[in-house]
């Protein structure tokens, strides 16, 4: 028991040690984004919110949602509790960067559309997976048997991962306001080297961050459990 | 002549900042709790 949550609080500090690090790369990012890429000519100033938008999208999208989602399937397969401590932390670190899609994209879209908020296609199905992960963390909180909070968060998360190819393909879908992609294309990225780059290391950043919260959060699941299965004997 | 809308981008930098350092100091205070 005490090596175990040795083991836990080892975890946790390494989890803080990449989330320091991560965080240092975001607050990089924004200077480079400031200071070094060039002004968008028709958007000005507003448009370099992409840099910390995009990042954060990149890795609630199609980094966090499908980890847990296919650590929650395995999970239903295998019965491993780490997959679930796996699903839990990856969870809650992807509504996390939701939050930041969510509050950084209508800063952008009150200068360039006119308005905070559209009901288009993209923007209401990120807003429901956003509902969805925090259903996830409610359903979590919720239930006290291990076994079955496991079991009905795994589905929940599933139900993320069937909504992410209609977020992706939204823009081709739906007429609406949301630019296409811009990198994730068939074509080569059409951005000028300078803002690819800056965006690139944003994307690393945000990765290193997602990286840092989910060993974290994982450390404190470990923990918990640890605590919750000596209470229980 | 370029938009100066540059108020958006310090708004949105602040907000992103605030976000991820919130859920840090969260992470950090349940840390130190569990690991008690």
């Amino acid at each position: 028991m005490t090596a175990d949550l040795g083991s836990a609080r080892a975890i946790m500090r390494r989890g803080a040690l990449i989330t320091g690090l991560g965080l240092v790369g975001i607050g990089v990012v924004m200077v480079l984004a400031i200071g070094y890429t060039p002004v968008e000519i028709n958007q000005g100033p507003a448009q370099k919110i992409f840099y910390v938008h995009v990042p954060a999208a990149f890795t609630a999208l199609w980094i966090a949602v499908p980890a847990t989602a296919f650590a929650s399937l395995l999970y239903l397969w295998l019965k491993d509790p780490r997959l679930d401590r796996f699903a839990a932390a990856s969870a809650e670190a992807a509504a996390v960067f939701c939050g930041v899609v969510l509050s950084t994209g209508p800063i952008w879209a009150k200068p360039i559309w006119g308005a905070w908020w559209t009901w288009d296609g993209r923007l209401t199905l990120t807003l429901f997976l956003f509902f969805l992960l925090l259903g996830y963390q409610t359903l979590r909180a919720a239930i006290r048997n291990p076994l079955e909070r496991a079991r009905f968060s795994a589905v929940i998360s599933v139900m993320g991962l069937v909504l992410l190819p209609f977020i992706h393909l939204s823009v081709y879908l739906w007429r609406g306001l949301h630019p296409k992609p811009i990198v994730l294309k068939p074509s080569a990225p059409s951005l000028p080297p300078e803002m690819l780059k800056t965006l690139l290391i944003g994307i690393a950043c945000a990765l290193i961050l997602y990286v840092g919260f989910v060993t974290c959060r994982y450390g404190i699941q470990l923990a918990r459990d640890l605590k919750e299965s000596a209470d229980a004997a | 002549m370029l938009p100066d809308n540059s108020q958006y981008l310090v708004a949105a930098y602040i907000i992103a900042g605030c976000v991820y350092l919130a859920y840090t100091c969260s992470l950090f205070l349940r840390a130190r709790n569990a690991a008690k």
